[in-house]
């Protein structure tokens, strides 16, 4: 590597009177062959081709035109699965989001002292967090048999996992100073984090939770792919039966709802923080 | 009366915070504690409440040997010695009360302060110990739209509102002006006298010190180098705590 270094190293600039300066090599001579290697080695194992992406993206504006007009009628079957959906994702955001709590508590560095216990938390949520929703509800399909509960399950350990991360990010970084406070006045550890922490974090808590819900809405919305209930249910039969305007009316009722949501939970949030 | 006897705390590290602390303090005195950073005050003032542990040594207070609580008798045991901050630590978010209400946690079953269940009695204590320190109209008001003096009268009413025998202020009007540092100041002389509260302060400001407390004790390198009423000290003693002469301008504090 040094070798390599030394053949791309730049020449020195000798000023007027004599003394030099030996700039630093610039990291992207060997930072972008490498990139670009990558990418033609990738592109050669996953048959990426701009020649089929051309030749074949015609169709995808066919697909788009063949659901408009969306089949308005169809609005009567949509609703419920969608209310399916909504509420997967409420109760499983609302269950994720109180679980985390206690194991962000536990995986914080500065609340938890015992490097065992809370080595032993950090593990068990890496793990988890490497699981993604779609795998999880795979697993409890299996587990409960098929349907919305197997997804609100899904939703509940997927938002745990992400929320515990998120969390104890911010209790490390609180004020500890009202902390020491109510130790010092004899309080045990999790009274005065309840007390003196969790006031100043309050905000950023629901603010990440209504974060999570947004992000769950969607994952919801394709449990159904998985037999794991909700909208993706008849999104996922209306495409193999090719009915385009079915399809058409069951997207743009999503698009309508994902927005919806996303601007009022937005709007909370600024208030929040 | 807080006892130490032959008292030594080596940190971790190696550092040598106290190197032989022998010590009585009577119930109701007013302690000022100088010395130059990193003497060893804030050491010495945390070993009293056992936020921090010290090494060898015995540490009396009422009697009681403090090295050898543990869990809930130590918890039981620091109800009894508020504590006052350089940095107020208070909660900045949330209204004066709140904060007040903080100290009363410790006494309350868990459930209870998880839901911000406090008694009546709990919020009397609160109130009269805000009325005490002359802020009661800024009840309701967050903490974090309080003047420096202000947050610092309502981490002394948090602490009065443990009902404490002994407080400990670790540079308490260290970051405030002199005007606020004299009322805070005057706030911790009335509650010594009216409630007959064991203050021991950090002081960073001699003259401060000089003014309000009655005794003082200097620390230098972990040794106690003196240890006397305020009207004995002079230029030499100060001298021999600091390491040197103090100029006018760093006797600041009075205007």
């Amino acid at each position: 590597m040094e070798k390599v270094k030394q053949l791309f190293r730049p020449k020195p600039i000798v000023l007027s009177n004599g003394k030099q300066v030996q700039p630093k090599l610039n990291p992207m001579y060997y930072i972008l062959p490498i990139l670009v290697f990558i990418t033609v080695y990738s592109m050669n194992i996953t048959r990426f081709s701009f020649a089929t992406l051309i030749a074949r993206g015609e169709q995808f504006w066919i697909i788009v035109s063949r659901m408009i007009p969306p089949n308005f009628a169809y609005f009567s079957n949509v609703v419920n699965p969608l209310i399916a959906t909504l509420m997967m994702s409420v109760v499983g955001t609302l269950v994720g989001v109180i679980l985390a709590l206690p194991m962000a508590y536990a995986s914080s560095t500065t609340m938890n002292q015992s490097n065992v216990f809370r080595g032993i938390t950090k593990a068990i949520s890496s793990v988890l967090r490497t699981l993604p929703v779609l795998v999880l509800a795979l697993i409890f399909r299996i587990i409960f048999g098929p349907g919305t509960f197997a997804g609100t399950v899904a939703i509940a350990l997927f938002t745990f996992t992400i929320m515990t991360k998120m969390f104890f990010e911010l209790i490390d970084t609180a004020d500890l100073g009202p902390f020491e406070a109510l130790l010092s006045s004899g309080a045990n550890r999790i009274q005065a984090f309840w007390a003196a922490i969790m006031p100043q974090l309050w905000g950023q808590y629901y603010s990440l939770a209504l974060y999570n819900f947004e992000m769950n809405i969607r994952n919801a919305a394709i449990l159904g792919y998985v037999g794991a209930g909700g909208i993706g249910i008849i999104l996922n039969e209306r495409l193999a039966w090719r009915v385009y305007p079915d399809v058409g009316m069951i997207l743009l009722v999503l698009m309508v709802t994902v927005l919806i949501i996303e601007n009022i939970s937005r709007t909370i949030r600024k208030k929040l923080l | 009366m807080i006892q130490f006897k032959d008292v030594t705390k080596t940190y971790p590290n190696g550092v040598s915070a106290l190197r032989g602390i022998t010590l009585d303090i009577e119930q109701g005195d007013f302690v000022a504690i100088i010395g130059l950073s990193g003497a060893g005050k804030s050491t010495l003032l945390r070993t009293i409440n056992q936020m921090i542990k010290i090494s060898t040594g015995t540490l009396l207070v009422n009697d009681i040997d403090v090295t050898s609580l543990k869990g809930k008798k130590l918890r039981r045991f620091r109800r009894d010695i508020g504590m006052v901050f350089q940095s107020f630590n208070l909660i900045k978010r949330t209204t004066v009360i709140k904060n007040v209400l903080a100290a009363r946690v410790a006494d309350m079953p868990f459930y209870k302060s998880m839901l911000g269940l406090y008694s009546k009695k709990d919020r009397m204590i609160a109130l009269e110990a805000l009325d005490k320190v002359g802020i009661l109209e800024k009840t309701y008001t967050r903490a974090d739209q309080l003047s420096g003096g202000q947050q610092q009268r309502v981490a002394l009413a948090r602490t009065l509102a443990q009902e404490p025998q002994i407080i400990l202020a670790d540079e308490p009007v260290a970051s405030l002006d002199p005007v606020t540092s004299h009322q805070v100041m005057s706030d911790f002389v009335k509650v010594n006298k009216d409630l007959n509260i064991t203050v021991i302060a950090n002081m960073h400001h001699v003259d401060i010190a000089l003014k309000y407390a009655r005794r003082v004790i200097g620390i230098k390198e972990g040794l106690i180098v003196f240890d006397g009423p305020s009207s004995d000290i002079n230029e030499d003693i100060l001298t021999e705590i600091y390491g040197r002469q103090l100029s006018e301008d760093e006797l600041m504090g009075e205007e």
